[in-house]
């Protein structure tokens, strides 16, 4: 029974096109030398509406720039033809000005640009090299940052007493400041209130943060932008920078972010500053629209080669919302995990419930973790198994038999799922996560597994669905092989090819190595 | 290092599942003939058709309407077998004889005739075949040649003959233990003893993990002991793979006290393990 010559020409057909492809566009991916790899993409759009006084009117705004992590692009500006719009530098930030002499006239204008984001953890010596000189305005005193008030003072040696190195001085701060209970205050909160009320907004706590730490020498200042989440806002945040080694590191005391800054946070501008300002005495309102963008790390979206390679992928779904990234990414994985589980079982040997059943469990540990997830599909399996048995010994018919398995293994789920609702158990809640059927039908099996080849077998195939589980959840944690198969659609015919290959596999299967050892081994006969 | 591991030497031509299944079952035996082999009732009437030695049939329950009629034709008998057409694992099979005042018993205990009713119905509601219904037939009770109990005197053995295109490859006589159960499948604790196909005798016992020369139960020698009609054993092998459309087939057989050699079933899938038991590979059998 060989396979049919037409067969093998079109196989090798496709998959020489799908390698093809694949160079093409892993060519045309690594002309475009970004370098810059996002965790989070955002469209940002200020909206601001307002009317006219009599006089001149301006507003001012913040404008974000591109840091080491993150890049703005497509910045544009909607605005009516009698508002001119400029932008102005002011000290290392920019600050966009609008600016009309219509008088007595309802306006609304709008800027929006897309934001790439990734999250930044910095490392930290225990000891900080000397601060270089022209750092004073980094540690002065000033209005709402009362850095030498003795509260501050007192405050600060106390906390630093209890530290023995730079490190711990700073987390002694930081711990202190986080400590306080946050409120939501919108009237402006100095760093001498923020201590004295034991209660602050982000604003009262990163001046205290500052003050402290200018108070023991260590350069530091406000830094203000944006949280960036899937919203209409019109909140700002600011948190504080310390100078460390040459390196302004970011600390967030109302968030509990220490030396780490977080992928959604949009810097705007550095300064004890408020982010809008506009002329005096006009009817003034904004909001913040901010839009999640899905987004590929790899892929640079304003390269024009970019165009060309997602013409030929998936990325055309995801963008226009047809199905989301991580539904298609488990879509596409399906076959991937099935063709591990085929090289599991046909070269391995391994024995498994069901052939598919060890990548849909994986998908459910993506959702748990490994070792919850793992515990709970033991736990489901071997209870709704041994709990159907006596069934098994009343000598009931096989199909209404699977229906009770199935209602139990619904009612175990339910139960745990409403437990750890009540109790704010998360691991009991996830339990519905599950593939509840196919999670039935392999207790099915393991009940009926224990009668037919007993305990001992039946736990073996057990165990070694559980390491064709673990093998899957491994190649589905592999970081960016969403990117890979959401551009690169053509590997499925790649899977088809080597499930081929797999299929005419007439070698001796790994385990049968060891069962049929006493033939292969010479010493034996 | 990947050669390493797909090239292991086997010089004796050991197969696995993978090669089975691509090599053997696939070329040689069509799908839609499975179920010829897998249901025993289409067997059996193959088997009689062909005129191939095997237990006489005397009824096939397919209905439980028909239960009281059949029976009642059947107490002339003085021994016979109730099976699952389709069983699985010899799960549902009951031996029932006649004692000296005519009570049927089963397991030596007598036992009333609701509790045979009972029985052929769970048959036919497909209890012991995974499916939701199956037919009962009802046979001859075979009763073992002593060679058998010679050896070991339990339970139910039989020969299996491996058949490539009607030409027998290899074969083994599979005994139950104390530990078995009563049953002679190897994955049950059974062992398997090698069989000389040429000299028509016996060879090594097999437990399934190690060779010995004797039944683990006793200390009686096996080696080289001659196996009873085994020219005939052959030639009903043959007769039976040419009269399947299958050309790779398990074949179970049992040797009558008086009738000689019986066919007792044939598998489409038969298992690996007889490699072991013969210390050869089934490759080096096929010419």
């Amino acid at each position: 029974m060989n396979v049919p010559k037409q067969f093998k020409f079109i196989l090798g057909g496709l998959s020489l096109l799908a390698v093809v492809t694949i160079t093409y566009k892993a060519y045309l991916l690594s002309k475009n030398e970004s370098s810059f790899y996002p965790d989070e993409v955002y469209k940002v759009t200020y909206r601001y509406f307002f009317k006219t006084d009599t006089s001149a009117t301006t507003i001012k705004a913040y404008l974000p720039k591109n840091n080491s992590r993150q890049q703005i692009s497509r910045q544009k500006s909607t605005l009516p033809g009698n508002i001119k719009f400029s932008t102005i530098a002011d000290g290392s930030n920019i600050k966009g000005r609008w600016f009309t002499e219509a008088q007595n006239t309802y306006e609304s204008l709008s800027y929006s640009f897309f934001f790439k984001g990734k999250s930044q953890i910095y490392g930290l010596t225990e000891t900080f090299r000397p601060i270089p000189d022209a750092m004073d305005q980094y540690l002065e005193s000033t209005r709402n940052i009362q850095t030498a008030a003795l509260p501050i003072s007192r405050l600060a040696n106390n906390l630093k007493k209890q530290a023995d190195t730079d490190k711990k001085t700073i987390q002694a701060l930081f711990d202190y400041v986080h400590g306080i209970p946050s409120a939501p205050i919108i009237t402006l909160t100095d760093a001498l209130s923020a201590l004295e009320r034991n209660e602050a907004s982000c604003n009262g706590k990163s001046r205290l943060l500052v003050a402290l730490a200018r108070n023991l020498g260590y350069p530091a200042r406000i830094k203000g932008g944006i949280i960036l989440t899937e919203s209409n806002k019109r909140t700002s945040h600011a948190w504080a920078e310390l100078f460390i080694n040459g390196n302004w590191v970011p600390f967030d005391a109302l968030n509990g972010h220490f030396a780490y800054l977080p992928a959604n946070y949009l810097e705007l501008y550095e300064g004890d500053e408020f982010l809008i300002s506009h002329s005096q005495g006009i009817q003034f309102d904004y909001s913040y629209e901010i839009t999640k963008e899905e987004s590929l790390s790899i892929l640079d979206e304003e390269a024009g080669e970019t165009q060309r390679v997602t013409a030929f992928s998936l990325w055309g779904l995801v963008k226009s919302k047809t199905i989301s990234k991580k539904n298609l990414f488990l879509l596409l994985m399906l076959p991937l995990g099935g063709l591990l589980v085929a090289l599991l079982r046909n070269i391995v040997g391994i024995r498994t419930f069901g052939v598919f059943l060890p990548v849909l469990i994986a998908f459910s540990l993506l959702e748990t973790g490994f070792t919850t997830g793992m515990a709970l599909f033991l736990f489901l399996v071997l209870f709704v198994g041994l709990i159907t048995r006596p069934f098994d010994n009343i000598g009931l018919l096989h199909t209404p038999k699977l229906v009770i398995s199935l209602t139990l293994m619904v009612l175990v789920m339910a139960i745990g799922n409403f437990l750890g609702f009540t109790f704010d158990i998360p691991w009991l809640s996830s339990l519905t996560l599950f593939p509840t059927i196919i999670l039935t039908i392999s207790a099915e099996r393991f009940s009926k597994l224990i009668v037919e080849d007993g305990m001992h077998k039946a736990t073996g195939t057990l165990f070694q669905t559980l390491m064709a589980v673990s093998v899957c959840y491994l190649l589905f944690s592999v970081e960016g092989l969403d990117n890979i198969l959401i551009l690169f659609p053509e590997l499925l015919l790649l899977i088809i090819t080597a499930c081929m290959i797999l299929g005419r596999y007439v070698g001796l299967r790994w385990t049968e190595l060891l069962r049929f050892e006493p033939l292969l081994n010479p010493k034996y006969i | 290092m990947l050669s390493r591991i797909f090239k292991v030497p086997n010089p004796g031509g050991v197969i696995g599942l993978n090669r089975r299944n691509i090599e053997f079952i696939y070329p040689h035996n069509q799908r839609r003939h499975y179920i010829l082999a897998d249901d025993k009732v289409k067997t059996k009437m193959i088997l009689h058709q062909n005129d191939i030695a095997c237990a006489k049939t005397y009824a096939v329950i397919e209905r439980i309407s028909q239960i009281k009629a059949k029976w009642e034709s059947l107490q002339n008998q003085s021994a016979l077998v109730l099976k699952p057409a389709r069983g699985c694992g010899g799960g549902g099979i009951k031996i029932l004889k006649k004692s000296a005042c005519g009570q049927w018993q089963s397991s030596g205990k007598t036992i009333s005739e609701a509790r045979i009713f009972q029985h052929i119905t769970s048959i036919i509601s497909g209890l012991f075949s995974m499916a939701s219904n199956d037919v009962c037939l009802i046979e001859e009770c075979i009763v073992p040649h002593p060679f058998f109990a010679e050896i070991y005197d339990e339970g139910v053995p039989d020969f299996r003959i491996i058949t490539l295109k009607a030409e027998p490859l290899m074969a083994m006589l599979r005994m139950p233990t104390s530990k078995s159960d009563g049953k002679a499948n190897l994955h049950q604790k059974g062992v398997g003893i090698g069989v000389d196909m040429d000299a028509g005798t016996l060879t090594q016992v097999y437990d399934g993990k190690r060779y010995s020369n004797h039944h683990p139960d006793n200390e009686n020698g096996v080696f080289g002991k001659q196996i009873p009609y085994w020219p005939g054993m052959l030639e009903l092998a043959q007769k039976t793979a040419r009269a399947f459309p299958l050309d790779y087939l398990g074949i179970d057989l049992v040797i009558d006290k008086v009738k000689g050699p019986q066919i007792m079933e044939v598998n489409v899938r038969p298992g690996l393990g007889i490699q072991l038991v013969n210390k050869c590979g089934l490759r080096s059998t096929v010419k």
